[in-house]
């Protein structure tokens, strides 16, 4: 399975991930809904597995790789958050969210050659990835829920709830990720934690998501404001780690290719 | 925020108002001594007084912690509202340093160049090692089973943070560099200082493996990738021998990955040290047909391109390396002697020490006549270990239990 191939797989997927956010809303169609949503998951994934296969390495070193892990693990939290917390807008954006790293995929690649740099053949590269980009995946339906409870005026119970468990276990992946890659910088690099850019901003967004966890413990309506304003601060953090810090100036001598 | 509007700051129990102003002072202090005594050295703090520091740590965490039944200052330090200001304080602290290129001195009023020895930094830091401390100490005292997911993450994180900050100072690192057939045991450090080692290593070897390199098209006049601007690259790949290559339909006839050139200008196999990758091509364009041998060449082997036009060449980029691999022999003072083929992501234990393949001639690639290794020794590894293994204990009961605990207007006590 080659990237050219891609486009054949993209697109139905992106098709039934759509029209599964769309039908959601309706009661009787609830069962179409997440057959659509559960087959895109599979195309895509049938898709990364065959280009693993392909490239005879994780497809994990570049940003378009990244981003191609993403679009899975969106969809695949989105639907089974839906399914726990029966919202149905989770399904529709974290569709919407999946489709459009799909799309950015589509036209900027930025898929490259099956040459793996030496100090990314470990056993820690795959964990150390998937856990991230999990977190995230799992951060990013958390902002989503955030963004529609400061829309909504009256705060929902229940999508607060969500909230504070999408954070809890994207936490729990993300200090596994960032702790695998402890370890496995100690393996390659002689020292666990060396303040790279990438892992500074890393600390930032631990940081920023930590914060919110201890604003939490202490509940009023003022603090429910200021906690939800800060997972979208949060999130925008981890945008700047993830995606903006190889635009850095800060960042020009960093280990971290995406 | 809490009952601000009934109540007078500085009056008891402390919330977040008193902490966030202690958070800022905190920081106004740590500027001001930025701005007179300059950055903090963190060499101050090598053994043994990192020993004496992080034990009277320690003990002010347990009295802290101890206290918080009779104290509110005590349980105000390790309580909510001031961890959130300092996680706060230091989330501040890291944007601007991710932001700011670091540098190892100086050149800024604030120290914001070096973040992590910047006073500041260090005073937030070690509040919150105190406040951390003083927190486990106190729920320690009301021990409860269920609340496992606390312990890991709270006790994990403090002794991570306790002894990478104060262990920092013990580390050394060295560089090593050792020529083929010769047994060297000289190091230098940061400062390109020679010290000798209680270790010695010869390298019996050092060999290399590369990718299969690309194919692209490059203009004669300047030496310059086509088209312009946008290089464009084809990846030679035995599963796809045909592809498109700047206007041109290329295929590859044969690729020979250890070849060596022959008399009459073709190549063949040959496993030997100067052996360079070399492929056989087709390049088709508007009825033009080039066919012929490419190689990048290396130290022992000229480069060959293939002629398209008078103003183009078709040429091999330089292969990125697969690994590099040392066959080493360790001798220490402890009369130890190991063999070893060390590489990157595979150091060596011994004794204290860590060797790690550090890196080679990069010029002569493959034919480099030395190998560099860096030696290092951490005292303080096997703590933070713990910490680094016990927040993942941590993380795991995250993930397995989720937001559990409810919303409390005071502490656990």
């Amino acid at each position: 399975m080659m990237w050219s191939n891609f486009i054949w797989f993209a697109l139905p997927a992106i098709l039934l991930w759509l029209s599964s956010g769309a039908l959601v809303y309706s009661k009787k169609n609830e069962r179409l809904s997440n057959l659509l949503m559960l087959a895109g998951i599979a195309i895509f994934a049938f898709f990364i597995a065959g280009f693993w296969i392909h490239i005879e390495r994780p497809p994990m070193r570049t940003m378009g790789e990244t981003r191609l892990w993403y679009s899975m693990f969106l969809s695949i939290v989105g639907f089974v958050a839906y399914r726990r917390w029966k919202y149905p807008w989770l399904l529709s954006f974290t569709a919407v969210v999946a489709t459009v790293f799909v799309v950015v995929n589509l036209v900027k690649p930025e898929i490259h050659s099956k040459s793996l740099m030496p100090a990314l053949q470990s056993p820690w590269f795959v964990p150390h990835v998937t856990a991230y980009i999990l977190s995230y995946a799992m951060f990013g339906s958390a902002t989503i829920g955030a963004i529609i409870q400061l829309w909504k005026k009256d705060q929902n119970k229940g999508v607060f709830n969500f909230i504070d468990n999408m954070i809890y276990v994207g936490y729990g992946f993300l200090m596994l990720g960032l702790l695998m890659g402890a370890i496995w910088a100690k393996e390659a690099w002689g020292h666990y934690w060396s303040w790279d850019p990438k892992e500074t901003w890393a600390f930032v967004t631990c940081a920023a998501y930590l914060g919110y966890i201890h604003i939490r413990l202490r509940r009023n309506k003022k603090s429910n404001t200021v906690a939800l304003w800060f997972v979208i601060l949060a999130f925008i953090l981890l945008m700047i780690t993830w995606i903006g810090v190889n635009y850095l100036p800060s960042a020009q001598s960093s280990v971290h290719v995406y | 925020m809490t009952e601000s509007r009934n109540r007078k700051i500085w009056s008891t129990p402390w919330r977040y108002a008193e902490s966030i102003a202690v958070v800022v002072a905190l920081l106004v202090i740590g500027y001001l001594l930025q701005i007179v005594v300059g950055e903090f050295n963190f060499f101050l703090l090598a053994k043994p007084a990192n020993y004496v520091i992080a034990c009277v740590i320690t003990f002010i965490c347990i009295a802290i912690g101890l206290r918080c039944t009779k104290s509110s200052f005590a349980r105000w330090l390790s309580g909510v509202e001031m961890s959130v200001s300092l996680i706060v304080a230091l989330l501040l602290l890291t944007i601007i340093m991710g932001f700011t290129p670091q540098t190892t001195h100086s050149h800024s009023l604030l120290g914001f160049d070096v973040m992590t020895s910047s006073w500041a930094f260090v005073i937030i830091y070690t509040i919150t090692l105190i406040s951390l401390g003083a927190l486990v100490v106190r729920r320690l005292r009301v021990f409860r089973i269920k609340d496992y997911g606390f312990y890991l993450n709270h006790f994990g994180l403090w002794l991570f943070l306790l002894c990478s900050g104060v262990g920092y100072a013990d580390m050394e690192r060295y560089i090593m560099h050792v020529r083929e057939g010769e047994t060297e045991w000289r190091v230098y450090d940061d400062d390109e200082n020679i010290k000798e080692l209680p270790i010695a290593i010869t390298l019996l070897d050092f060999d290399m493996d590369y990718y299969p390199p690309k194919l692209a098209v490059i203009d004669l006049e300047n030496g310059e990738v086509l088209p312009n601007g946008k290089g464009d690259y084809f990846q030679i790949d035995n599963d796809i021998p045909k592809g498109n290559l700047n206007g041109w339909e290329i295929e590859i006839n044969q690729y020979i990955h250890n070849a060596v050139r022959n008399s009459d200008s073709t190549y063949q196999e040959v496993h030997m040290p100067g052996a360079t990758p070399a492929a056989k091509v087709t390049a088709i364009k508007d009825g033009i047909i080039r066919t012929g041998w490419i190689c990048g060449g290396n130290q022992a082997q000229l480069f060959m391109t293939l002629s398209l036009d008078d103003k183009t060449s078709m040429v091999m980029t330089v292969c990125e390396p697969r690994k590099f691999i040392s066959q080493v022999e360790v001798y220490t003072k402890s009369e130890k002697n190991i063999s070893a083929a060390i590489e990157v992501n595979k150091p060596l234990r011994v004794d204290n020490w860590v060797i790690y393949q550090y890196g080679y001639d990069n010029n002569a690639g493959r034919l480099s006549s030395y190998s560099s290794f860096e030696l290092v020794y951490d005292p303080w590894i096997i703590p933070v270990y713990i910490g680094i293994l016990m927040m993942m204990a941590g993380s795991l009961s995250m993930i397995w239990e989720g937001k559990r605990r409810k919303e409390s207007e005071n502490d656990v006590e």
